[in-house]
């Protein structure tokens, strides 16, 4: 019997992580982010759907920490996550970075438990270019009440 | 020139330990799409392979292939890998600090010490893991925590590829130590033989660890799981980009252009 | 003389595909001739003697990213010489190149593979001495419509 584990909590300590992988050679050649860019979370047991795809819908809980970062598929080129744009009564996203390096990734706190899930905005710096691409499909945040719209 | 295939394997670490299997919680890249890659992004790869051989039947173009394994919910593998010891020893100066300046100060309040104490954070101990060192606890921000829910998972380590596409040696997969050791470190890279087109499953074995509590102690506990991928070798011959067929002259104008 | 003359192709796939141009320094050619002139630029000017072998070999500065030599055309006396600045936008100003076969780079996957074609000939004894013969070079970085890119600049020189 192996030692219990500690990970058992009421409120996950971790925050909810939304991971970002993207093609950055791709987007830039084909100009498409949305083939190229692919999303994930850590709340897949929790409800969470779309994964693989540009429009994730991350299943969250008002109270909750929430975290996005970003994985390039080539790992020499530079991709950042640029913003994210989200309707500032649901979460106010902040750009930090990890500490002692300028790889950034950004935070915020659900503020209320949503009933219609939440669409948002993700744009991000590929390359040397100084203007950032946003994919037309868009990632949501989901309450537990979306579940039923949400079924694919 | 032909890339190198970089292969990405991401883990949903949390999920892989709490159900103990990477099936549905590992999600695999290749940067072969525009080649023929299938199931990009998801947890069925089928890496493609586009070999080259030259008219006398020899191979032409070395394929090789990389692996990177990466955890959904932890620092990304772009933050260098030398990164937790840093930031432990950027706490601890700072720690330091504020214990000299308390010091100097002549007064030392309870609320200080605590809140130095939550500072220095905890330390886990290795258990049956391979390469970990005892290091404090750093969460997924990179800051040291004092939570043992709340610790990042360490990167997960590749310990074997075997499967078919080994054992028929179609690739001849090797763990390599970087020169660039602090960074980089240890990583898993294969050359592949192309002369043999078809489809070939590769098992690849992961160590994901997890900190559990033993005798009142923090310890890294090991957990090794497999999951599969596959290569699918094609093979074409190589031609001429000027004829389409063998060495001719140069396509050169009567006149060439001024300038 | 050497019988054969390689001419490196080292192109910054990311630099050429964020600045949409291989000009700003993201292409670097060059070759081993001992007479060769401009080399590391993409205005190099290759010696080379009839009956030489011409070699062209893509190179990319990220072991992760694909460069492939989509074409090199030559190009003929009338054509409009090749743009001051960065490349010219595709179907602007473009030179008439010597029609050469087009090569069927389809791997037996169904996809585009310029990494099948070998890019030498031998420099024909017809080559005039003493004119450049400028080339158009095309570089395929990725699949999409920025991937392609090209300059005009480089040439092979009989002396």
């Amino acid at each position: 019997m192996p030692p219990k584990s500690r990970q058992a909590e009421r409120r996950p300590a971790r925050p909810v992580t939304i991971t970002a992988v993207v093609d950055p050679v791709a987007a830039l050649a084909s100009e498409n982010l949305d083939d190229n860019l692919y999303l994930y979370d850590t709340n897949r047991i929790a409800g969470s759907s779309g994964f693989g795809t540009p429009a994730l819908h991350s299943r969250v809980r008002k109270g909750d920490t929430l975290l996005w970062n970003v994985i390039p598929l080539e790992c020499e080129t530079f991709v950042a996550l640029a913003d994210i744009e989200i309707d500032p009564r649901i979460a106010e996203p902040t750009r930090k970075v990890y500490p002692g390096t300028d790889i950034v990734f950004w935070t915020a706190e659900v503020k209320q438990d949503l009933t219609e899930p939440a669409l948002y905005r993700l744009s991000f710096l590929l390359g040397t270019v100084g203007t950032p691409f946003t994919p037309n499909a868009r990632p949501a945040l989901a309450g537990a009440a979306g579940e039923g719209k949400e079924r694919r | 020139m032909a890339q190198q295939h970089g292969i990405i394997v991401l883990f949903d670490v949390e999920n892989a330990l709490k159900e103990r299997t990477l099936a549905g919680n590992t999600y695999w890249f290749d940067n072969m799409k525009l080649f023929g890659s299938a199931g990009v992004g998801t947890e069925k790869l089928v890496t493609i392979v586009p070999g080259t051989y030259f008219s006398d039947g020899s191979q032409a173009t070395e394929q090789v292939l990389n692996w990177l394994p990466a955890a959904l919910g932890a620092i990304p593998p772009t933050v260098p890998r030398n990164y937790l010891a840093e930031q432990e020893r950027a706490d601890d100066r700072r720690t330091l600090d504020e214990l000299a300046s308390l010091d100097a100060e002549g007064g030392v309040e309870e609320a200080d010490v605590k809140r130095l104490q939550r500072r220095v954070g905890k330390r886990a101990r290795p258990g049956t893991g391979r390469g970990l060192t005892e290091g404090k606890l750093l969460d997924v921000t990179g800051r040291t925590t004092g939570s043992a829910a709340a610790y990042n998972y360490p990167a997960p380590v590749i310990t074997d590829i075997t499967g078919q596409a080994v054992v028929e040696k179609i690739m001849y997969p090797a763990q390599y130590g970087s020169p660039d050791m602090i960074y980089d470190g240890w990583y898993w890279a294969a050359t592949v033989d192309t002369s043999r087109p078809g489809v070939y499953p590769y098992t690849m074995h992961v160590q994901l660890h997890e900190l559990v509590e033993q005798g009142g102690e923090m310890v890294w506990r090991s957990v090794d799981l497999t999951c599969e991928s596959s290569l699918k070798i094609i093979s074409d011959p190589k031609r001429n980009g000027f004829t389409g067929a063998g060495l001719g002259e140069l396509p050169l104008p009567a006149v060439p252009a001024a300038g | 003389m050497s019988d054969r003359i390689s001419i490196v192709v080292m192109v910054d796939a990311v630099g050429a595909l964020s600045d949409r141009t291989l000009h700003n320094g993201n292409l670097s050619l060059v070759d081993d001739g001992p007479a060769s002139r401009h080399q590391g630029t993409p205005d190099l000017v290759t010696v080379v003697s009839p009956g030489q072998i011409v070699q062209w070999t893509p190179i990319h500065v990220d072991v992760q990213t694909p460069v492939e030599i989509q074409a090199i055309e030559f190009l003929p006396a009338g054509a409009v010489p090749a743009p001051a600045g960065p490349d010219a936008a595709p179907g602007t100003a473009a030179p008439a190149a010597v029609p050469a076969p087009t090569v069927d780079a389809t791997d037996s996957g169904g996809h585009e593979n310029y990494d099948l074609l070998v890019w030498e000939g031998v420099v024909p004894y017809g080559m005039t001495p003493g004119v450049p013969y400028r080339y158009r070079l095309s570089v395929r970085l990725h699949e999409g419509p920025n991937a392609v890119l090209h300059v005009d600049s480089p040439a092979l020189l009989r002396v």
